[in-house]
């Protein structure tokens, strides 16, 4: 059952669930201790070994449901059930049919019957030859089911990809577990006269339909789980290195610029900044003083502080940008755990801060109005820094970042390097992120080659992956 | 029954109803937490919002498996000092005293510097040693011979330094002490770790621990654990207090009231001779189910509708 398990493994990865190999070799122990007979146990055992938040918890409950489904060997159960019902009801009537024979002086045929006698269990009677018979007859569903599965295992129906391979999956795992074999023999007891062997043969077709099923829905299964988590991992991954511009045709991608912000503010939660004045920590300084026989060398402080960077971003949202600037934003504001302090500004003609938007309203909202108000007329930098100058410079000190966003075409405007200039020496980092390619700065009303030279740091930006790494440099630098 | 015997015997089944005995209602999932930790020896980590009786599971296993417990409450700024070994620096600083005092008789015919510290080193190095070591909770738990319930509560309020700094703890049973070395555990203490979630913990440290959620109760679990605390209280009253507090959960409320909260009421209610919920009761006894002043207001303002509902759903 290991090769089992570890496929459930994999299944909860794929289902965002974050499981390290220590805790898949954990979850093993807690299985050998707690074991496969009781399943609401093993759910709740093994939901406590690898499920380690109340979301985990949720797609642990629901990829376990799927993936231990012991309810199919008891349909097994029952449908042999039937079938033998059935059998002992025709069996009934095989016995009038001897007393006919007798009173119609059809001595001959009579005969027959009494020398090979009606055993009186349909079990005794039918006995396969072929090993997959044997097994569907015998009734062990468990047997069944691990036949089943080993079936899957070896015919790799884990690695189903799409839906239309379910059929050729379901085949190969019916060949492996010998079909043809039984199938030859249905056939051979069909063709015999012998009414045992026409019993027997109606007996294994009805447990190979049932068979043919019970594998049909575990190939479903393994699509549901394998396939599935397959699928959004490579849609993810995709949509890490999509250019932004065409992010907007995928579902769900605010959902993974949270992931991604999540793993962010995670990386860098709490950094910590110990100060070399303020209040003496008495305690600490004496434990030091100790070995010099408590001369206070090596004073400590008391105060620790919380780095929590201000951030102002300015964004370009004319039409070229401002699919990047709603990823931009969007990163930002979901990153408020760790930057608690983000004024955004939005231009394209001329420049406001929308800050409040982002505080009034929700996020896609926000930013679908901050595009509205901006996002019409014909970009000028010049004219967006003089204004931030006006507007907030005396706000920039020497904790700010600020990141501008923008291609730096200026349609041939005044550039204002001086006022960039300013920003830049009152603030702690000014950082570029340019949906542009690298060699594509400086050609034609691009002004980036200039801007460049006053920018503390100066990206291409136009993937999350991208996105990514810009505010981790920007995180990890202050 | 020693205790390394009734820790043996443990089976989900028997701390079910060991709990119960000790009045600790729980359902199967907190009891297969408890089995998983004692056999696998790790440590718990629980969360749940506030009042579901996190700290008070680890009071409950103490006593089911006979044991100490001992108790490590985390706050911003708690550090090693506090936590795992503090030295006795009064007495740390006696002996240097003494030490040169008797510096004089010891070196007293040695030769020459090179000579004068040789023997130095010859005199063992006590300065750093257990004897000067004041055990603090983590050290305790270690050291107790006969193995000891840790219960170290709102892990969430520490710094994330002291996260890491438990992970050697959590993993290994060991902590070391720079000066000394590694102190390893005499036998392994059963831990818990609380978490109200304020703030998201380690990777490192999720995978090290069992986790186990404990959520609110279903109305069922809760009339039991009512019955159990406050067995004064009659049936009517009990199932009456139990929805009603079920309705409020299902609230837009700023603090949904807890457990603890429930037994509470409970208890007053039963002091008041109440037999049955009515209106102008409720209103009289809601600030001890609800703690902030909205809330209160605006369960005032619903109060009649959400009575009458409670009845029809009787």
């Amino acid at each position: 059952m290991d090769n089992t398990f570890v496929e459930f493994i994999h299944a909860l990865r794929g289902a965002d669930v974050r499981v390290s190999t220590a805790e898949a070799l954990d979850a093993m122990q807690v299985l050998q201790l707690v074991g496969y007979h009781n399943r609401s146990a093993l759910k709740l055992a093994l939901g406590q070994a690898l499920a380690k938040s109340e979301e985990e918890k949720h797609s642990f409950n629901a990829c376990f449901d799927h993936y231990f489904q012991f309810t199919s060997m008891d349909s097994l159960k029952e449908h042999t059930e039937t079938a033998l019902k059935e059998m002992e009801s025709q069996q009934s009537e095989q016995t009038p049919s001897l007393i006919s024979n007798i009173l119609s002086g059809d001595m001959l045929a009579a005969m027959s019957q009494i020398t090979n006698p009606q055993p009186s269990s349909p079990l005794e009677a039918a006995q396969s030859e072929t090993p997959l018979g044997q097994l569907l007859l015998s009734g062990d569903q468990a047997a069944a089911a691990m036949a089943i599965a080993s079936a899957g295992q070896s015919t790799n129906a884990s690695q189903i990809q799409v839906m239309t391979q379910k059929g050729l999956y379901g085949r190969r795992m019916m060949m492996a577990m010998g079909l043809e074999a039984m199938e030859e023999e249905i056939w051979q007891a069909e063709l015999s006269g012998n009414i045992n062997h026409q019993l027997l043969a109606q007996q294994l077709r009805s447990a190979r339909d049932v068979l043919r099923s019970e594998v049909k829905d575990y190939i479903e299964r393994q699509f549901v789980l394998q396939a599935k988590a397959k699928g959004k991992q490579l849609r993810q991954e995709t949509m890490m290195s999509v250019r932004l511009e065409h992010l907007r045709e995928f579902k769900d991608t605010q959902v993974l610029v949270r992931k991604l912000a999540k793993r962010l503010a995670k990386k860098h939660a709490q950094r910590k900044k110990v100060h070399n004045r303020g209040q003496l920590d008495v305690r600490s300084t004496l434990r030091l003083s100790i070995p010099h026989g408590g001369i206070m060398f090596n004073p400590q402080w008391r105060s620790k502080r919380t780095n929590r960077p201000k951030v102002f971003v300015i964004c370009d949202v004319s039409g070229s940008v401002s699919q990047v600037a709603r990823f931009l934003l969007m990163f930002l504001y979901s990153l408020a755990d760790v930057l608690p302090k983000v004024r955004a500004f939005a231009f394209s003609s001329q420049l406001g801060e929308v800050t409040e938007l982002f505080q009034q309203l929700e996020l896609d909202d926000a930013i679908d109005e901050t595009l509205d108000r901006y996002g019409n007329g014909s970009t000028n930098y010049g004219q967006a820094f003089l204004d931030f100058n006006d507007h907030c410079l005396r706000d920039v000190d020497s904790k700010t970042t600020v990141i501008i966003l923008g291609d730096a075409r200026n349609n041939y405007g005044d550039a204002e390097i001086e006022s960039l200039r300013e920003i830049k020496q009152r603030c702690h980092q000014l950082i570029w992120l340019n949906p542009e390619q690298r060699s594509r700065w400086g050609s034609g009303d691009s002004e980036m080659k200039r801007y460049h030279a006053h920018c503390t740091l100066a990206e291409v930006c136009n993937s999350l992956s991208h996105l990514e790494r810009a505010i981790d440099k920007l995180l990890i630098r202050q | 029954m020693s205790q390394a015997s009734i820790i043996e015997n443990l089976t989900p089944e028997s701390i079910q109803s060991g709990f119960a005995s000790l009045g600790y209602i729980c359902d199967e999932s907190i009891a297969m937490a408890i089995y998983l930790a004692v056999k696998l020896n790790k440590p718990i980590l629980v969360e749940g919002p506030p009042g579901v009786g996190k700290t008070e599971l680890a009071k409950a296993t103490a006593s089911l498996v006979d044991q100490s417990l001992i108790r490590l409450q985390c706050y911003e700024g708690l550090d090693e000092s506090k936590a795992l070994y503090e030295w006795k620096y009064g007495k740390q600083l006696l002996y240097t005293q003494v030490l040169k005092d008797k510096l004089g008789d010891l070196l007293k015919g040695a030769h020459g510097l090179s000579e004068s510290v040789e023997r130095l080193h010859e005199f063992g190095d006590i300065f750093y040693s257990e004897d000067f070591l004041e055990p603090r909770p983590l050290l305790q738990a270690l050291k107790e011979p006969n193995g000891t319930v840790l219960l170290i509560d709102e892990i969430d309020k520490s710094d994330h330094e002291f996260e890491s700094f438990l992970l050697e703890m959590l993993s290994d049973y060991q902590i070391s002490v720079p000066e000394i070395g590694t102190i390893k555990a005499n036998s392994t203490p059963i831990v818990f770790l609380t978490s109200n979630n304020t703030r998201e913990l380690s990777d490192a440290l999720k995978r090290r621990c069992l986790h186990l959620y404990i959520p609110f109760p279903d109305i069922k679990l809760e009339r039991k654990i009512i019955q159990s605390r406050v067995p004064e209280a009659p049936a009517d009253l009990r199932e009456q207090l139990v929805n009603f507090v079920h309705t409020l959960r299902d609230m837009d409320l700023k603090k949904h009231p807890a457990i603890s909260e429930t037994i509470d009421w409970a208890r007053a209610l039963v002091l008041l001779h109440a037999n049955s919920l009515d209106a102008a009761l409720v209103k009289n006894t809601l600030n001890l189910l609800l703690k902030h002043e909205e809330d209160i207001s605006q369960v005032k303002q619903e109060l009649t509708a959400v009575l009458n509902k409670n009845k029809a759903k009787r």
